[in-house]
C-alpha cells in the first residue's frame, strides 16, 4: 500500500496514472503481497546490492539472487499477459454465443407464430369436417337417390298400364252403349210401328161396321 | 355489500368493453360491476385487482340481459333498457344516456327482459322478455318499430343469423322461432327429437353460427343445421344448458353443474373443466381485444371465474 501511494505521489509530478488503474490494482492487490512486494523488494536490494561493501562473491551471490527475483516477476507478468489474452477470447466466444442464441429466439418466435397460424388452420378445418360428418349423417338415413328413382319409375309403368287399361274398358264401355241404344230405339220405333198398325186396323174396323149396320 | 348477500348473489349476464380491456357484469341485486381486464390479467397484479373498479345500481330488478355496441353498454332491467357511455363508465360516471321501455299491453305487470341482442343489418336492438313477445327497437331513434308475436310463454333468449338477418328465439314454451323478412313466422319443433320431459320444454339458449344453431334448455343441447331444419347432433350432458357458444371447433357451453363443457360438433363431450361457482349462468369470450383473450363464465356465486387457457381456470374475480 506504501508503495502505491508513492507511486500516486510520483504519478502527481510524473504521469496523471488514471483513477481506474489505481482501483483496479487496489482491487486485484491490495494487500501489497505477492507480485508488488516482489518489487519492492527487488528495488530495496538493488539499492543495498549497488551501495553494498561487501565482497564480490557475495556481490555475485546477491546478483544472481536478483536475477532470479527479475525472472519470476516477468514469468508472472507473462501468466498474467496470457490469461488477459484467454480473457479476450472468452469475451469473443460469449459475444458470438450470445448473438447466436439472440437469433434463435428471433427464429423460435417465428416459428412459433407460423405454428399458431398452422394451428387456426387445422382447427378451421377440423371444424368443416365435423360439420360434413354431422350432415352426412343425417343424409345417411334417407334413402338412396337411384332407390328412390327406380321406384318412381316403376310407379310410373305401372301407372301408364293402369291408364291404358282404364282407356280401353271405356272405349269399350261406349261401345255398348251405342249397341244398346241402338238396339233400344230400333225396339222403340218397332213398338212404335206395331201400335200404328194396331191403331190403324182398329179404325178400319170401326169404320166398317157402322156402314154395315146403316143399311 | 354484507357476507349474506355475496352468499347469495348471482350473476347472470357479462359484456365486454369495444376495447376489450373491461369487463361489465350484472347480479341479481340489479348491480352492474365492471372489472379492469387489464389490471387483473397483468403479471403483477394482487387481489385487489379482482375486484370491480367501479359498481353501481343500474335497475331495480335482476340485471338479466348486458350487451355492449361501439361504444355504449345497453343493460336490461326491469322491463327497461338503459344505455351507459363506455367512456364514461371508466371514468366512474354512473350517469344513464337513455331508459326508454317496449310498449307493454298491460301497464300493471312490468315483465322482465330476458335477453336482447342486436341485430348489424338495420341496426336495431332485438328484445325477447317476458310478455312473450320480441319487440324489435331501432338503434338511432330508439322507436320501438316491430312486435314480433308467436310464442306462447315467455321469450327465454334471441340471437341474430347474421348472413339471413333472421331473428332465432327460444322460448318457455319449448319452441324455436325463426323469423325473417322471407320466411315470416317460422317454428322449429325442438321438443320431440331430443326432449328430456323429467326436465320440461323450455328452451333457455339459442345461439347460432348462421348455418348451425345450438339449443338447449330442458330438452338436451343440440346441433341443428338450419337450411335443412334437421338436427344433427345431440349432446350428453347431464343438466340443462343455460348458455352456449361456439369458438373455433369447439362448442363451449354452461348449465347446470359446476363446469364448462367443451364438446366437439360431431356430438362428444370432449372436456368438462370446474369452475367456482355451483351453476353457470353466463359464458363470454373476449374477440374485442387480441391481448386479453379470455373467457369468463358467471353464475350462483359472487365470483366470476376468469379462464386465460381455456384448459383451466385462472383466477376469479369478485364482487
Amino acid at each position: 500500500m506504501y508503495s502505491l501511494y508513492l507511486l500516486y505521489l510520483n504519478g502527481c509530478y510524473f504521469a496523471r496514472i488514471p483513477d481506474e488503474v489505481i482501483r483496479k490494482r487496489l482491487l486485484i492487490d491490495g494487500d501489497g503481497a505477492g507480485d508488488d512486494r516482489r518489487i519492492n523488494l527487488l528495488l530495496k536490494s538493488f539499492t543495498k546490492w549497488c551501495n553494498s561493501p561487501g565482497t564480490p562473491e557475495e556481490g555475485f551471490t546477491q546478483y544472481q539472487r536478483m536475477l532470479g527475483i527479475l525472472a519470476q516477476c516477468e514469468f508472472s507478468m507473462g501468466k498474467t499477459l496470457m490469461v488477459y489474452d484467454m480473457n479476450l477470447r472468452e469475451m469473443e466466444n460469449y459475444e458470438k454465443i450470445y448473438s447466436n442464441i439472440e437469433q434463435n429466439i428471433a427464429s423460435a418466435h417465428e416459428k412459433i407464430a407460423e405454428c399458431k397460424k398452422e394451428i387456426q388452420r387445422a382447427k378451421r378445418i377440423r371444424k368443416n369436417r365435423q360439420e360434413y360428418d354431422a350432415l352426412a349423417k343425417v343424409i345417411q338415413q334417407h334413402p338412396d337417390r337411384h332407390e328412390t328413382l327406380k321406384q318412381l319409375e316403376a310407379l310410373d309403368k305401372e301407372l301408364q298400364q293402369l291408364s291404358h287399361i282404364k282407356e280401353n274398358v271405356d272405349a269399350k264401355l261406349e261401345l255398348r252403349k251405342k249397341q244398346f241404344h241402338v238396339l233400344l230405339s230400333t225396339i222403340q220405333e218397332l213398338q212404335q210401328t206395331l201400335e200404328n198398325d194396331e191403331k190403324s186396323d182398329n179404325d178400319d174396323n170401326s169404320q166398317e161396321s157402322p156402314a154395315e149396320n146403316g143399311e | 355489500m354484507g357476507p349474506v348477500e355475496l352468499l347469495h348473489m348471482s350473476v347472470f349476464s357479462q359484456s365486454f368493453s369495444p376495447c376489450g380491456r373491461f369487463l361489465a357484469a350484472g347480479n341479481n341485486y340489479g348491480e352492474i360491476a365492471v372489472f379492469s381486464l387489464s389490471a387483473a390479467l397483468s403479471p403483477d397484479s394482487t387481489a385487489l385487482n379482482q375486484k370491480p373498479v367501479l359498481t353501481f345500481t343500474a335497475h331495480e330488478g335482476p340485471v338479466f340481459s348486458l350487451l355492449s355496441t361501439d361504444c355504449h353498454l345497453l343493460s336490461a332491467g326491469n322491463g327497461e333498457i338503459s344505455a351507459w357511455s363506455w367512456s364514461e363508465l371508466t371514468k366512474k360516471n354512473v350517469k344513464p344516456l337513455w331508459t326508454r321501455r317496449p310498449n307493454y299491453k298491460s301497464s300493471l305487470e312490468i315483465p322482465e327482459i330476458n335477453s336482447m341482442t342486436i341485430n348489424s343489418r338495420d341496426n336495431s336492438l332485438v328484445v325477447g322478455g317476458g310478455d312473450n313477445n320480441i319487440h324489435v327497437m331501432d338503434l338511432e331513434n330508439g322507436v320501438f318499430k316491430t312486435v314480433l308475436q308467436g310464442h306462447s310463454d315467455y321469450v327465454h333468449c334471441v340471437t341474430v343469423r347474421e348472413r339471413e338477418a333472421e331473428i332465432l328465439s327460444g322460448g318457455e314454451d319449448g319452441a324455436v322461432r325463426v323469423w325473417g323478412e322471407f320466411t315470416g313466422n317460422m317454428g322449429l319443433c325442438v321438443f320431440q327429437v331430443c326432449a328430456r320431459p323429467q326436465y320440461g320444454k323450455w328452451i333457455s339458449c339459442v345461439t347460432t353460427d348462421s348455418d348451425w344453431m345450438l339449443c338447449g334448455g330442458g330438452p338436451s343441447l343440440s346441433l341443428w343445421h338450419l337450411r335443412s331444419l334437421s338436427p344433427t347432433s345431440i349432446f350428453n350432458l347431464s343438466g340443462c344448458q343455460r348458455q352456449a357458444a361456439f369458438h373455433q371447433d369447439l362448442i363451449l357451453t354452461v348449465g347446470e353443474g359446476a363446469f364448462v363443457s367443451h364438446c366437439l360438433l360431431g356430438g362428444e363431450v370432449k372436456a368438462q373443466i370446474p369452475c367456482t361457482p355451483q351453476s353457470l349462468n353466463t359464458l363470454q369470450l373476449n374477440n374485442n381485444s387480441t391481448e386479453h383473450r379470455v373467457l369468463t363464465v358467471g353464475g350462483s356465486s359472487d365470483h366470476i371465474d376468469v379462464f386465460t387457457n381455456l384448459s383451466y381456470r385462472a383466477f376469479s374475480l369478485r364482487f
